[in-house]
This record gives structure tokens, C-alpha cells and sequence, in this order.
């Protein structure tokens, strides 16, 4: 990163402290780094340090949320309202479908994957199939990410893939996780991948772009 | 052996005449009695009369004088969202600003919200069941209660960026779940199960969990017990392998493993403590009754020597599950005796 240690942006970002971690984004960006090097290499490192740190027993929100709030509060200062955030990875649409309302799962994957270099379009929570398949072909999504902490969102999920491709659109990987959603096998929701965490479903991502390519 | 005598002598280390089977049926019971779950979720009446119909139907040894888990807070002030077929959400909640916690009251059980309601469910339960079943209340843990105060994202925050006025927030919970729990003991329950799902390692670090709930779990429990609850049952969902150990320290007699734990591991953590679980939620609605069955058998099996054990669920039944998947829980203790 120009000569400037990436080393203390991770740091500030992975112990949450906010303020710090916009101050040094800010001298980075003034000691001449491009905004896109401080999301590759402090944000995306960052994240990747946290989910070293997270196992299925071990992973904790509180953690994740205050990195994420860290890492959101520098992605505002690099990239304000109306200014183009870097996509470098595509956009995927994230949502809680309808008939659930609990979205802090959601709002979790949101931070990581902003932090991993995607692009993120949230639409909400209880949002119905329709809205979410819409967004998926108007944004030119890669992939639609759905998060259920009720059983009862099941048979939901279970519509998205025919929702999709009644648009056209046979080739957009979905996920799902979340409590509920991850009792099930992929098969059973007719998704892609079934992931235990955030991490997991970037890690998905990341994968099949890299097949892709 | 009733009900009662099967989970004392589960709780003590005896031998039952069979293993208790407790399934964790809450919303799902309004079908069986052939309500809706708005009416269930409101009306203590129409509660207990469907928890005795499930009780009927599926001959398990617990009833639970259980709502859902906005309880405490729309009675301290939150306002709920309802919906037809679904548990009701927090639409607003009751301490926007945790800086004016001094301008919220404590809930009066007898009058604030749904808490007269499950009095009253838990009142009716007891005169129907006596001391042949287990009757079940439920009171929400101080960490699950201070997150449904100030919304999930803002109390984690808050106990980050402000411990001391987070600490103060619990406080207030602790005393909301101290105050619920010894009414619902007068109206008639054998104990109160504690739920604490935003405890779980998922949410918070086992160290976080040591130094702010642990001590307010004791606190709470060490009061119920005073009131007469007949065990302290802890139920904390998700992945609790790592915070399992430190139950014993809170008080807790009875604890609840989900599915992520095997029972091997929830056996080492807690060697003395009667456990209940762990069959997947989700099974109840997908899975064919001779998995259930398995599962079950397996779960037999693998506390055959050790006793202490009480078959269910990881944690509540959905409320699509399927009734013949709850019948082969129940009649998996039958077939082992």
C-alpha cells in the first residue's frame, strides 16, 4: 500500500475502534493510496483475520458487528452517498425473505461482504421472492444471498430458483443461511450452498467467481 | 412413575421407570387444540386449553405456560407487531435510548401486557395437570430481555461502546425476569424455564457471557429457587459447547443442548447436570418418522449409563412440524423403556 503499513488499518478495523480506523484511511488517502488498495488490502484483510478468528463454535456476532461497523464507517468515508463504490468482485442482492423479519443475520453478511470487495444490494427484510428476483436482474446480480432464522421462510426459498429464471436469469448463484435455513441440506431449498457463516458465503462466492475466470 | 416423580428422578441421578420425554411444543400447540396462534399467543385461556390437548394427543411428561419471546419487553413498554400465522416482532421498541432507562417501570406481572395472560395459562395448567406433569413457565434471561429492550444491534453495541450503562440495562433485566419468574411460581408453575438465546456463543464470546451474565443467571436463578421453583433450567440454543462448563456456577440443574452439540461433548461439559435435547428443530417439519425415530434411540443410547437425561428437541418444535415426527419422539422412549 505505497509504502504505508497496511498492518495498522487491519488492527483498528479487527479491534472495531471506529474512529481510528477513518483517521487512518484518511492519511492513507493522503499519503497517495488508491481507494480501492485500502479496500483490498485493509478491509479485505481485516475480514479475513476476523473469520481466522471465528470457527463454527467460536464464532460471536459482537465481534464480527463491531469490526463491521468499523469497516462501514470507513467504506462511508472512502465512498460518501452518491460517489460509486468499487464492485471489483460484482454485486450480489441480499435479503430476508418474506414472512421473516429478523435481519441482523443480513445486516452481518452486508459488512462482509462490503469488506470483501462485492457489491452489496440490501432489500430488506420480509421481502417477497418477486422484489428479490427483480433486484437480482435490474442490478445484474451474480448471486442472491437469503438469510431465515424461522423455519416457516422454507417454503419461500424454495420459490427462488423458478423465480429467477422466469427472468432469465438460470445462472445466479443463491445462498441461504441463518438459523433455520441452515438445519437444511442445499437440495432441500433448492439453493446453491448452505452456509454456516458469512464468511462461509463469501468464501462460496469467491470460489465460483474464480471458476468462473 | 407420574411425570413429575420421572424428571425428579432424572434431575437426581435415579433411575426413572423410563427416560423423560419433554418435546418443546410452544405455538405449536394452537393447531392441536385447534386455535389460532393469535388468540394462543393473547389469550391464557385458549393457551392452556390447546397445551392440554397436545398434552392429550402426544402424552409427554411437560406443559409449558409459554408465550413467545416479546413477552417481557411489550409488557415494559415495546410495541409488538402481530401477525395471523407467525410470533409477533418488536416494532418499536421500549428503550430507544438507553440513557433514559430511569423513565422505564419495571412491569407489574399482575397488569402489563401478556404477562396477566400467561399467569393466568399457567393457573389453568396446574388445576388441570396438578403434580402428575411438569407445568413450564418461561422467563426470558437478562442478556435476551435487555436485547429485546433496545433492538439486537444496539445492545451489542451499547455493551461495547457504554459497559457501564449496558450493565445497568441488565440490571433492570434481571429484575423484569426475577419478578416474572417468582409470579409465575404463584400462579401455579413447577419452575420457569430461563431462555436466553442472545447468550449463546453465536451472539457474544464466552468471556463476554462469563463476566455479564454469568453472575446476573446466578443472580436470577438463586431467586426462583427461593420462590420454589423445583430446578433451575437453562436453555441457551446455537453452538453453547464453550459456555456449557460454567453453567454449574450460575445454579443450573437442568440444561438444555441443541443440535449443533453432540451428546458426547454436552456429557463431558456437564457431568453432574441432567441435560435435555437435542433433536434437530427442522426434522420435526422435513425429516420421515423413522429418522426422528433413530435419532431419538441414538440419543437413548448414548445416555443409557450415564441417566440424567431427558429427551427433546435442541430447541422449540416449529410450528409446521409435522405431528407424527413429535408422536416418534415420544413413542421412542416408550419402544426403550
Amino acid at each position: 500500500m505505497n509504502g504505508r503499513p497496511a498492518g495498522r488499518l487491519v488492527g483498528l478495523l479487527m479491534d472495531g475502534d471506529r474512529t481510528g480506523a477513518v483517521d487512518e484511511a484518511r492519511k492513507l488517502v493522503e499519503a497517495g493510496v488508491r481507494k480501492e488498495e485500502i479496500v483490498s488490502g485493509g478491509l479485505e484483510v481485516a475480514m479475513k483475520g476476523l473469520e481466522s478468528k471465528c470457527t463454527l463454535e467460536e464464532f460471536n456476532l459482537l465481534e464480527i458487528m463491531i469490526a463491521g461497523r468499523a469497516v462501514m464507517d470507513v467504506m462511508r468515508f472512502l465512498y460518501p452517498a452518491g460517489t460509486n463504490q468499487p464492485s471489483t468482485k460484482g454485486t450480489v442482492v441480499i435479503a430476508t425473505p418474506e414472512g421473516d423479519v429478523h435481519d441482523l443475520g443480513k445486516n452481518i453478511l452486508r459488512f462482509v461482504l462490503v469488506a470483501e470487495g462485492y457489491r452489496v444490494v440490501d432489500c430488506g427484510r420480509d421481502c417477497p421472492i418477486a422484489t428479490l428476483a427483480d433486484a437480482a436482474r435490474d442490478e445484474g446480480a451474480r448471486a442472491v444471498c437469503v438469510s431465515g432464522l424461522i423455519t416457516s421462510v422454507i417454503p419461500v426459498v424454495r420459490q427462488l430458483r423458478g423465480s429467477l429464471a422466469s427472468r432469465g436469469l438460470d445462472g445466479v448463484g443463491i445462498i441461504a443461511g441463518e438459523a433455520a435455513l441452515k438445519q437444511a441440506a442445499p437440495e432441500d431449498l433448492d439453493v446453491d450452498c448452505v452456509c454456516d457463516s458469512a464468511f462461509d458465503a463469501a468464501n462460496w462466492l469467491d470460489a465460483t467467481r474464480e471458476r468462473r475466470t | 412413575m407420574n411425570s413429575i416423580q420421572r424428571i425428579t428422578a432424572a434431575l437426581n441421578g435415579e433411575s426413572p421407570d423410563r427416560v423423560p420425554v419433554i418435546a418443546q411444543v410452544f405455538g405449536r400447540a394452537a393447531s392441536e387444540g385447534g386455535a389460532g396462534l393469535g388468540a394462543y399467543l393473547r389469550d391464557g385461556k385458549t393457551l392452556a386449553r390447546c397445551q392440554i390437548a397436545a398434552l392429550e394427543r402426544y402424552g409427554y411428561d411437560a406443559v409449558f405456560a409459554l408465550m413467545d419471546t416479546s413477552v417481557e419487553t411489550e409488557a415494559a413498554g415495546s410495541v409488538l407487531t402481530y401477525y395471523k400465522d407467525r410470533y409477533p416482532v418488536v416494532g418499536t421498541y421500549a428503550l430507544p435510548d438507553a440513557r433514559h432507562l430511569d423513565r422505564l417501570r419495571q412491569p407489574d406481572p399482575e397488569r402489563d401486557g401478556r404477562m396477566p395472560e400467561l399467569l393466568r395459562a399457567a393457573g389453568i395448567l396446574r388445576e388441570e395437570v396438578g403434580d402428575e406433569t411438569l407445568v413450564v413457565g418461561c422467563v426470558l434471561g437478562p442478556l435476551t430481555i435487555t436485547t429485546q429492550l433496545l433492538g439486537m444491534e444496539k445492545a451489542l453495541y451499547l455493551a461495547v461502546d457504554e459497559p457501564g450503562l449496558f450493565g445497568d440495562v441488565l440490571d433492570f433485566a434481571t429484575g423484569v425476569a426475577t419478578a416474572f419468574g417468582r409470579a409465575q411460581l404463584d400462579a401455579g408453575v413447577h419452575l420457569p424455564v430461563v431462555f436466553d438465546p442472545s447468550a449463546s456463543p453465536a451472539a457474544i464470546p464466552p468471556q463476554v457471557f462469563r463476566e455479564i451474565e454469568l453472575p446476573r443467571l446466578r443472580e436470577l436463578f438463586s431467586a426462583l429457587k427461593a420462590a420454589g421453583s423445583a430446578a433451575n433450567w437453562l436453555h441457551i440454543a446455537g453452538p453453547s459447547a464453550s459456555i456449557l462448563p460454567m453453567f454449574p456456577e450460575a445454579g443450573v440443574e437442568i440444561a438444555n443442548f441443541d443440535y449443533p452439540i453432540n451428546a458426547g461433548t454436552a456429557m463431558n461439559a456437564l457431568p453432574e447436570t441432567c441435560l435435555d435435547g437435542n433433536i434437530k428443530p427442522l426434522s420435526f417439519v422435513t425429516a420421515p418418522i423413522e429418522s426422528i425415530a433413530l435419532e431419538a434411540s441414538a440419543l437413548l443410547d448414548a445416555f443409557s449409563s450415564r441417566g440424567r437425561f431427558i429427551l427433546s428437541s435442541g430447541c422449540e418444535i416449529p410450528l409446521e412440524a409435522e405431528a407424527e415426527n413429535i408422536a416418534a419422539m415420544v413413542g421412542a422412549v416408550q419402544v426403550s423403556g
